[in-house]
């Protein structure tokens, strides 16, 4: 579910890139970054903070 | 040197293609010989994703270099995670995760990808530096508008992908079954 939520997120950008304008875009962009950051965080290793 | 708003636009579209190619050969080994993708992989695909936003921005609103920095953060975000992936496999008599292709498994790739991103990014910047605003945005064609919709499409099944995959709880750390196909 986690990733399917990011891969939401970035079509969203995608979409409003497309569709609408370019500000809602970059700010849905940068919360999916965000979001994946966190997600690099809970997978790459067992030992930082985001981890369990 | 000046690059004019078209040509930008039509290398813009050439990366879409190229994410395209990246996300259908993930898509190809994933279907053809059940690789199931783990979550850095899967991770990895997002930051794909992730990279088509500032092309697609700037085809629909024409060259600006917002559009490169939304590259660049992307790019260094997939440089990180594909990066970690080749660290947890370096060591010698490490067979790496998944199959290789032409020698290199798919997360070198996606980091000499990602790396390559970042690189016509700079050299965007520094060779042809678009100004923000700088009109209206030049008309596009076919080729522009299917490589946008190839790549939302390709996302779209990414998305559905990795909920059967993952279902609706975590995804486990080596997949070998979607979760929601039940085998």
């Amino acid at each position: 579910m986690e990733f399917f939520i990011a891969f939401i997120n970035f079509g969203l950008a995608m979409w409003l890139a497309w569709r609408g304008g370019p500000r809602p875009a970059v700010l849905v962009f940068f919360v999916g970054l965000a979001y994946t950051l966190a997600l690099y965080l809970r997978h790459a290793t067992d030992a930082l903070p985001l981890s369990f | 040197m000046e690059m004019s708003p078209r040509q930008a636009v039509t290398l813009n579209a050439l990366a879409l293609y190229g994410i395209s190619a990246v996300l259908l050969v993930a898509f190809y080994w994933q279907l053809a010989y059940d690789e199931l993708p783990c979550p850095l992989c899967l991770l990895q695909r997002v930051a794909f994703a992730a990279l088509a936003v500032g092309p697609i921005l700037t085809i629909r609103h024409g060259p600006s270099p917002h559009h490169l920095g939304l590259v660049v953060l992307a790019a260094v975000l997939g440089g990180l995670i594909s990066g970690r992936q080749v660290l947890l496999h370096i060591l010698p008599g490490d067979a790496g995760f998944g199959s290789a292709l032409l020698g290199l498994h798919f997360y070198s790739w996606a980091f000499v990808a990602f790396a390559g991103a970042l690189v016509a990014a700079g050299m965007m910047l520094v060779f042809f530096p678009p100004k923000a605003g700088e009109g209206k945005p030049p008309a596009t064609g076919f080729i522009e508008h299917a490589a946008v919709w190839l790549v939302m499409a390709l996302v779209a099944l990414n998305a559905l992908s990795v909920l059967l995959e993952c279902g609706f709880s975590a995804c486990p750390a080596n997949p070998v079954q979607y979760q929601l196909l039940g085998g």
